[in-house]
């Protein structure tokens, strides 16, 4: 194995393809986890018992394997990308389901009563306030079940989802060290970077305030 | 100005109602204290005069219209609300803070703008230091008077406190409290003022209501009157036993006649802004029979006697 031989497995014509398949199943899937999770969170966000109900879904489904959703969407969804869809958003739920049932709780009561008292509707009270404060935390969410997502993303090759998991599959088939490498290598580059770009995304969409709380609650 | 009407609020699933039967009036440009212990219903009562909570049965009627006969958002725009834990919105600045109702009544920017400006002055903040910074950045004194300009700035005949100096060290406290009477000589405004310091309301107060457990009012009087004739046992002992020096500390030096200037140089000096209570005190420290009572410009305005005092405290008793 050589790094010529790696990165010849860059320049194949397949490469970018399943480069794109693996981004398209990671993005749409942590995308419709958002849709499905924000929409849970604010519905439960003034029901303490609706509250722990979701928080304890959320643990519970973080709980469950990546690959054991996987091999469950086959035997009922059958083989492809539609499968491997609707099983890594189920694995991308739970974070952002979690982290916005959190941070929709921690805007302190204090900070509602008063908005609620000097005159904000209700719907001003969750645009204005509660939204922007939960902000980070949601969105902090979003950032590791994105994350999990784009590493899980690799095993839907087992259920014909494609992605970048085939190249491992291939590599281990053919014992080509060069073709495995290449998939680990470009899978765990992707995670990085999509770590990275979501951690910029959070510190630009946490509001300077919070920043400024959050520098005086740890010193 | 407001006027309770047989107002109850039963809380579901609760037997015992948590304000009973109240009927009381708050008189325009008055500060009323509600005080008393924990469970009284203090903040209940005054949490329904802006319909955070709607009461069970009765009615509240202010500027003599009952208080539901607009929404609960376009009342609440109309009354000031302070609160104890302050709840600034730390994602925005102290300028966006101050500017909330302003802002939700659809002032223009310009106008706002210079709304601000002035109500952090009156608050005794810089505009220039502080509107662009944020809750995190201030002290908690700092907050509080960002807390309470805030619910000033849509110049509301009414303000509605609870605590709102509650969360800072007693000399912050008791400075907050000199700068707000001083406020509202100028701003005249109708306030309900909930506390559970009846050393605050004494001398906050024009009028008390003192509620008891059960939610029912106690007595509703003015402070002089509460501290001289207690309407029950619960009332003298709620107030204190040291109900006459609280009496004193209401009354200023300035205020009263004093005696002619005497005895030598070496009697203790006080300015005449300091209260009956002050002068006791340093009588009682000092050992002197006699205090001198000096004016703004330093100069001896007269002098007060043990004795005097004692008669000036003997209608207190």
């Amino acid at each position: 194995m050589t790094p010529e031989g790696i990165v010849r497995v860059f320049l194949r014509p397949q490469f970018p393809e399943l480069l794109l398949t693996h981004v398209e199943l990671s993005a749409l899937a942590v995308g419709i986890a958002v849709l499905i999770a924000l929409p849970v969170a604010l519905a439960v966000r003034s029901s303490p018992l609706g509250t722990a109900v979701a928080i304890n879904v959320g643990n519970v489904g973080r709980a469950v394997p990546s690959l054991a959703l996987l091999a469950l969407a086959l035997p009922f969804l059958g083989f492809g990308f539609a499968p491997s869809l609707v099983a890594l958003t189920a694995l991308a739920i739970p974070p952002i389901l979690i982290n916005a049932t959190t941070g929709l709780r921690e805007v302190s009561d204090e900070v509602v009563d008063a908005a609620r008292g000097m005159g904000l509707s209700e719907s001003q009270i969750l645009r204005d306030i509660q939204l922007p404060i939960a902000a980070p935390v949601i969105f902090a969410g979003v950032r590791t079940s994105a994350v999990q997502v784009v590493a899980s993303a690799t095993l839907a090759t087992f259920i014909g989802g494609g992605g970048l998991g085939n190249l491992i599959v291939e590599g281990f088939q053919r014992g080509d060290e060069a073709i495995l490498l290449a998939g680990a290598l470009s899978v765990a580059a992707l995670a990085v970077a999509t770590e990275v770009l979501f951690g910029a995304l959070e510190r630009a969409l946490t509001p300077k305030g919070l920043r400024l709380t959050r520098r005086k609650r740890t010193k | 100005m407001i006027e309770f009407r047989g107002v109850t609020k039963t809380y579901p699933g609760s037997e015992r109602p948590a304000v009973d039967d109240l009927s009381f009036e708050v008189p325009e440009g008055e500060i009323c204290v509600l005080v008393g212990p924990s469970g009284c219903g203090k903040t209940t009562t005054m949490r329904m005069i802006n319909r955070l909570i709607e009461p069970t049965e009765g009615e509240i009627l202010i500027g003599g219209e009952p208080n539901t006969r607009i929404s609960a958002t376009e009342l609440r725009r109309k009354i000031g609300y302070a609160i104890q834990q302050i709840g600034l919105f730390p994602h925005r600045t102290i300028a966006e803070n101050v500017g909330t109702v302003p802002s939700l009544l659809e002032w223009d920017k310009e106008r706002i703008r210079r709304r601000v400006d002035e109500m952090l002055e009156l608050v005794g903040l810089n505009p220039d230091d502080f509107r662009n910074r944020y809750p995190a950045e201030l002290s908690g004194g700092q907050q509080q008077r960002v807390g309470v300009a805030r619910a000033l700035a849509a110049d509301p005949p009414i303000m509605l406190m609870d605590e709102p100096f509650g969360a800072v060290d007693p000399i912050t406290r008791e400075r907050l409290q000199d700068e707000f009477l001083k406020i509202q000589q100028d701003i005249r405004k109708t306030i309900v003022f909930v506390t559970h310091d009846i050393d605050e309301a004494i001398k906050l107060g024009d009028r008390i209501a003192i509620l008891k457990q059960g939610g029912t009012l106690a007595q509703y009087d003015s402070p002089e009157n509460i501290l001289t004739n207690p309407a029950s046992e619960f009332v003298a002992s709620f107030v204190g036993t040291d109900r006459v020096l609280k009496r004193l500390s209401l009354t200023r030096l300035e205020e009263i006649e004093l005696g002619p200037p005497q005895g030598n140089g070496g009697l203790p000096r006080l300015p005449e802004q300091a209260s009956l209570k002050d002068a006791l005190s340093e009588m009682i420290g000092s050992g002197a029979e006699r205090v001198l009572v000096i004016s703004g410009e330093g100069r001896v305005r007269g002098s007060l006697s043990l004795d005097e005092l004692r008669r000036l405290s003997g209608r207190a008793g």
